[in-house]
């Protein structure tokens, strides 16, 4: 008997919300497949057909989250801003996204973002990286600097902003606003590296 | 820095760190002055505050140690080599600590305060005054509105009906915006940099860090009490919730015919980090002071800033902290505003009590009793045990503080003599290291010379004996 698509869609769904409990109220590393599985009450079998790891499964809600943080930073854009500005507005539509993840992101994005080559690449910490930088592509463009995924400004970037989530997930303040200073400075550093590329530098003579 | 550096100077040095009081001799003042203009000139590539967070405490220690560096030799009576070599390291600390924490909210309000006193200062220092006033780490709209989400669920634009991007004063903690309410008032908002509180926390832990290998002797215990009056003291002034309710209790306790307005809170648009009160049309000291205000309108400000002044102290028993010019709106209409109750301190029962007794004492002219009351508030059991040369120092500036206390008649706190005898005591006792005392006399410190500096700058005259008597409710004459 084949399963329609909307009950494959509820299934995947199912999963990914008992997942998240369990990844909440236990913790990602605490939380093994057999438990998702059981919980969620599919065979383990099946659970892997849709996640084949619960790195894949939390990485696809950050994914998710994170798509949605970026399509309510394109509706907040009021035109005028600087590049700072949108960069920050950007990544704090994200977060603001992923707050609900955040008691479990620690280890998830240590473990799929890692700049680090690992035997295992994740696709969705692959996913998450091509589609961050995607958008930051834009904003870029739309102030007047190009940049490819591979140069060195974005891999700079990419560094910064894993240097932000880092420090998102382990900040202890009131809605994370240790974090929000940080972000600041990222951006600012990196907007004034590129700028001052742009004018060539002064080793380039 | 010579090598017989009695420690004496270093306990100076610390005092003056502690208090970052500009009460140095004019040289090195005019010197700091410059340094600060230099370091408040070039506006850091990124917002300060968040400085602090990347670089963490490993700077504020390196910091600390290059200002500790520079206080330690600038009082050891060094050659001139040796005083640049210092200063350089002073520049180090202060371009480390301008771009960093509440230090730098500190290293500006040195800078306010030295602005104050304009008179005892080359020209180059009256530059220094806009932007020390209204120069803060900017926080862009985009962060703005992040800190409204937060704090409110809505963006700026959804609250007000309209809402000013570009802040048009900074404060002390954050940065203040005009809105306008869909009910048609026009209101100021003031929004804190996020995360400034654990700046403080840090900051503060840093000073004690850089502090206690400098033995201090037997000031140390009363310097760690007067850093933790401090921390008590920033901390409180992050939570605007505590502000708004101040700014209430002040705004009580006048009415319409006495010229002095507090502007109106608006609770429903306030948080603990976002302050949404009244705007008052109005000019600062310095565009006041621009259109050459005749003396009557002089005079009529000094009246309404000592009337002001007195009622929060004798009705509500609070000083305001921090007076500095920022604070006064002077309005269209000849009325003054007072903005900004941040920085306060109420006085504990028992601090009140040493207040009523030393006016009461000073008011019958009873300088035994004087004395007894100098020794207790600089917490020594008896005169000997104080020392002569302290006791009649620490004396000389309390009387000075308590002058317009004996005068009848108009005070002129637009007198050079005056001014310049007040300052001079206070530089003599630093000199000396002699800053053991109550901790809440810091801020009846700054109280004083806070509104003092205001009231010189202002040239102003008031008869400050019948505002005492009526305010304190003590009617009788002096005797």
């Amino acid at each position: 008997m084949r399963i329609s698509e909307q009950a494959k869609q509820l299934c995947r769904a199912r999963i990914l919300e008992k997942a998240a409990e369990l990844f909440s109220a236990r913790g990602f590393d605490q939380t093994t497949t057999r438990d998702i599985a059981l919980a969620a009450g599919v065979a383990a079998g099946t659970m892997f057909n849709y996640f084949p790891s619960k790195e894949t499964m939390a990485m696809t809600m950050v994914n998710e989250a994170l798509a949605r943080g970026r399509d309510e930073f394109l509706t907040r854009l009021e035109g005028g801003e600087s590049l700072e500005e949108e960069l920050f507005l950007l990544i704090g539509s994200e977060l603001r996204r992923l707050r609900p993840l955040r008691p479990f992101l620690g280890p998830v994005l240590e473990r799929s973002l890692s700049p680090f080559p690992r035997r295992n690449i994740c696709r969705e910490g692959e996913t998450a990286r091509q589609e961050h930088l995607e958008c930051v592509r834009h904003i870029m463009e739309r102030h007047g600097f190009a940049a490819s995924p591979e140069d060195v400004s974005c891999t700079i970037y990419w560094s910064l902003y894993l240097g932000i989530l880092a420090s998102w997930t382990g900040d202890g303040s009131e809605n994370q606003e240790a974090s929000r200073a940080l972000i600041d400075y990222a951006i600012r550093t990196f907007v004034q590296m590129i700028s001052g590329a742009t004018r060539g530098g002064d080793h380039v003579r | 820095m010579s090598a017989n550096a009695p420690n004496r100077k270093g306990i100076e040095a610390r005092a003056a760190l502690l208090d970052l009081m500009p009460r140095q001799e004019e040289d090195a003042r005019r010197r700091l002055a410059e340094l600060v203009e230099s370091v408040a000139a070039r506006r850091p590539p990124t917002t300060s505050f968040s400085r602090l967070c990347i670089l963490g405490s490993l700077q504020a220690k390196v910091t600390c140690a290059y200002l500790a560096y520079w206080l330690r030799s600038r009082w050891a009576d060094a050659d001139e080599r040796e005083r640049l070599k210092s200063e350089t390291h002073l520049k180090a600390a202060l371009e480390l600590l301008g771009t960093m924490g509440y230090l730098r909210g500190a290293v500006m309000k040195l800078g306010q305060m030295l602005a104050t006193f304009p008179d005892a200062l080359p020209d180059e220092f009256a530059r220094l005054l806009p932007a020390l006033h209204f120069e803060a780490p900017p926080m862009h709209y985009a962060m703005v509105r992040e800190v409204f989400l937060d704090e409110f669920g809505r963006e700026p634009h959804e609250l007000f009906a309209s809402f000013e991007k570009e802040a048009f004063a900074a404060a002390s903690l954050g940065q203040v915006h005009r809105a306008r309410l869909h009910s048609g008032e026009l209101v100021a908002v003031k929004i804190q940099y996020p995360g400034i509180a654990r700046t403080i926390e840090a900051d503060l832990k840093n000073l004690r860090l850089l502090m206690q290998p400098m033995r201090l002797g037997e000031d140390w215990g009363n310097v760690v009490a007067k850093l933790a009056e401090v921390e008590r003291v920033l901390l409180a002034e992050t939570d605007y919730l505590a502000e708004a309710s101040f700014a209430q209790t002040v705004r009580d306790s006048f009415t319409p015919e006495d010229g002095i307005v507090i502007p109106r809170v608006y609770p429903e648009y306030s948080t603990r980090r976002v302050l949404t009160t009244e705007y008052l049309a109005g000019v600062h000291l310095e565009e006041f002071l621009a259109t050459a205000p005749s003396q009557e309108l002089r005079d009529r400000y000094t009246h309404l800033m000592t009337l002001a002044t007195m009622r929060m102290l004798y009705r509500t028993h609070w000083l305001l902290a921090d007076p500095n010019p920022g604070n006064y709106i002077f309005m269209p209409d000849g009325r003054l505003g007072l903005v900004d109750f941040g920085c306060t301190r109420q006085l504990t029962e028992e601090e009140w009590q040493v207040q009523v007794e030393v006016e009461e004492a000073l008011l019958r002219r009873d300088e035994k009793e004087m004395e007894r009351l100098i020794v207790k508030s600089s917490l020594y059991e008896s005169a000997e045990q104080m020392g002569r040369e302290r006791l009649e120092l620490i004396g000389t500036v309390i009387r000075w503080q308590l002058e317009p206390w004996l005068t009848e008649g108009i005070f002129d706190f637009g007198d050079e003599d005056f001014f310049r005898r007040g300052m001079e005591a206070m530089a003599a006792v630093t000199r000396k290291g002699f800053m053991r005392g109550m901790p809440v006399h810091i801020w009846t410190t700054r109280f004083v010379l806070g509104a003092r500096g205001v009231v010189y700058r202002l040239k102003g005259r008031c008869d400050f004996q019948d505002i005492y008597r009526r305010e304190s409710g003590r009617n009788k004459a002096p005797a």
